[in-house]
């Protein structure tokens, strides 16, 4: 089977990630005055001194590094708004929390790079890496309950470099459980586990080869 | 399942199995040590490669008897505890060769009980693997045969690639991404 003996069968790196999280809009608030940016990806308007517009990621944080914006947080970076991801985080011990897709690449390139943007810096960095920390875990335990039955597994609200993280692992360990759990090995019918709704069947089993 | 190419697959078909012949035969009394003739009894218990012993399997020339990895005194030690069954040291193809084995012996349960060994066997190594760091390896490590060694391997990788990542470019700052001790981390 394909990917069996392959041993790198992650596709992206972390940096490969972080690379397609730049292209993430962000509010700038430019000090100088610049002409529009006619780019492949789009048109940035003409820069005019405390404007605020904007621009990719990657432009942004290449400004900043030139000293010629500060970068405005975006919503979901406050204290409170984390505060409470974090809080129903650890109430629903099945479900994530909505959060931007790569909240992990932008809130890691703002901290580096434009940590005196942001008010409170040091909360912010410890409040995410505990929301990191508690939705790892519930990928963990949500993996400790596929058996041969399950199709695919659902994670919905997984971010990018979340997903990244499982994704070797969780591939490979549903090949070998298919592998097992082929119909000519299996005679008797299995009682299912209880299921979690993070680890969706999708319907009665079908066979993929003829009996 | 891994094709012909496959060093995995080679070195897995190598293992020993017992077969019992049904036929004699000439001229390879090599496989016997005990025969005086240059032939096999018909009858006669040999141990023989897999790689042989399925072809002549399959030609009805020899019938295999179930290797002592999937007999009673495993399955006691699996019930026991399933995570503590040292398979890299004694068996390090354990589910390779119980998948070739399977169609050709007449016992059934085979199938059974590799997938219950590997379920068991799999939630211990969850939480281990992803918590592992690059330089300590755990000793349960030692104990997985070598397609579970591939999944350990998988996840502690893109672990370790991902902690590589993150403390890039901080230099000085490391120490604030120290985060609370866990009871799954190893360490």
């Amino acid at each position: 089977m394909a990917g069996q003996t392959d041993h790198s069968i992650s596709i992206f790196s972390a940096a490969e990630v972080e690379f397609i999280a730049e292209d993430e809009m962000i509010e700038i608030v430019p000090n100088i005055r610049m002409n529009a940016l006619n780019l492949l990806c789009g048109d940035f308007g003409p820069f005019l001194p405390q404007i605020p517009c904007t621009v990719p990621l990657w432009l942004a944080v290449a400004l900043k590094k030139r000293g010629k914006c500060s970068i405005r947080t975006p919503d979901w970076m406050s204290v409170e708004k984390l505060t409470q991801v974090l809080e129903a985080e650890r109430e629903s011990p099945r479900e994530f929390q909505p959060l931007p897709f790569h909240y992990v690449e932008i809130s890691r390139l703002l901290l580096d790079h434009a940590h005196d943007d942001i008010p409170e810096v040091y909360m912010v960095r410890s409040l995410i890496e505990d929301i990191r920390n508690v939705r790892f875990h519930k990928v963990e335990s949500g993996l400790e309950t596929i058996s041969g039955r399950t199709h695919a597994v659902k994670l919905k609200n997984l971010s990018a470099m979340e997903v990244n993280l499982v994704r070797p692992f969780m591939a490979r360990v549903l090949q070998a459980f298919y592998k097992h759990d082929s119909p000519e090995m299996v005679q008797q019918a299995d009682t299912s586990a209880s299921k979690r709704p993070q680890v969706v069947d999708r319907g009665p089993r079908r066979d993929l080869r003829p009996r | 399942m891994p094709g012909y190419y496959d060093i995995s697959d080679i070195l897995m078909e190598d293992e020993a199995v017992s077969v019992a012949f049904h036929v004699g035969a000439n001229g390879v009394g090599l496989l016997d040590p005990g025969t005086e003739t240059n032939s096999v009894e018909k009858g006669a218990k040999i141990d023989l490669p897999f790689w042989l012993a399925h072809e002549l399997c399959r030609r009805r020339a020899v019938s295999i008897t179930i290797p002592s990895c999937f007999g009673q005194k495993m399955k006691k030690d699996v019930q026991a505890d399933a995570a503590c069954v040292d398979l890299g040291t004694r068996y390090p193809y354990f589910y390779e060769f119980g998948c070739k084995l399977f169609p050709l012996v007449g016992d059934k349960s085979i199938g059974l009980f590799l997938r219950h060994t590997f379920a068991n066997r799999y939630k211990e190594m969850l939480s281990k693997s992803h918590t592992a760091s690059l330089n300590a390896i755990p000793k349960f490590v030692l104990r997985l045969s070598k397609e579970e060694y591939q999944l350990f391997e998988a996840a502690r990788s893109s672990m370790v690639e991902f902690k590589k990542w993150r403390v890039r470019d901080l230099g000085l700052m490391k120490t604030t991404i120290v985060g609370h001790k866990r009871k799954t981390d190893l360490h």
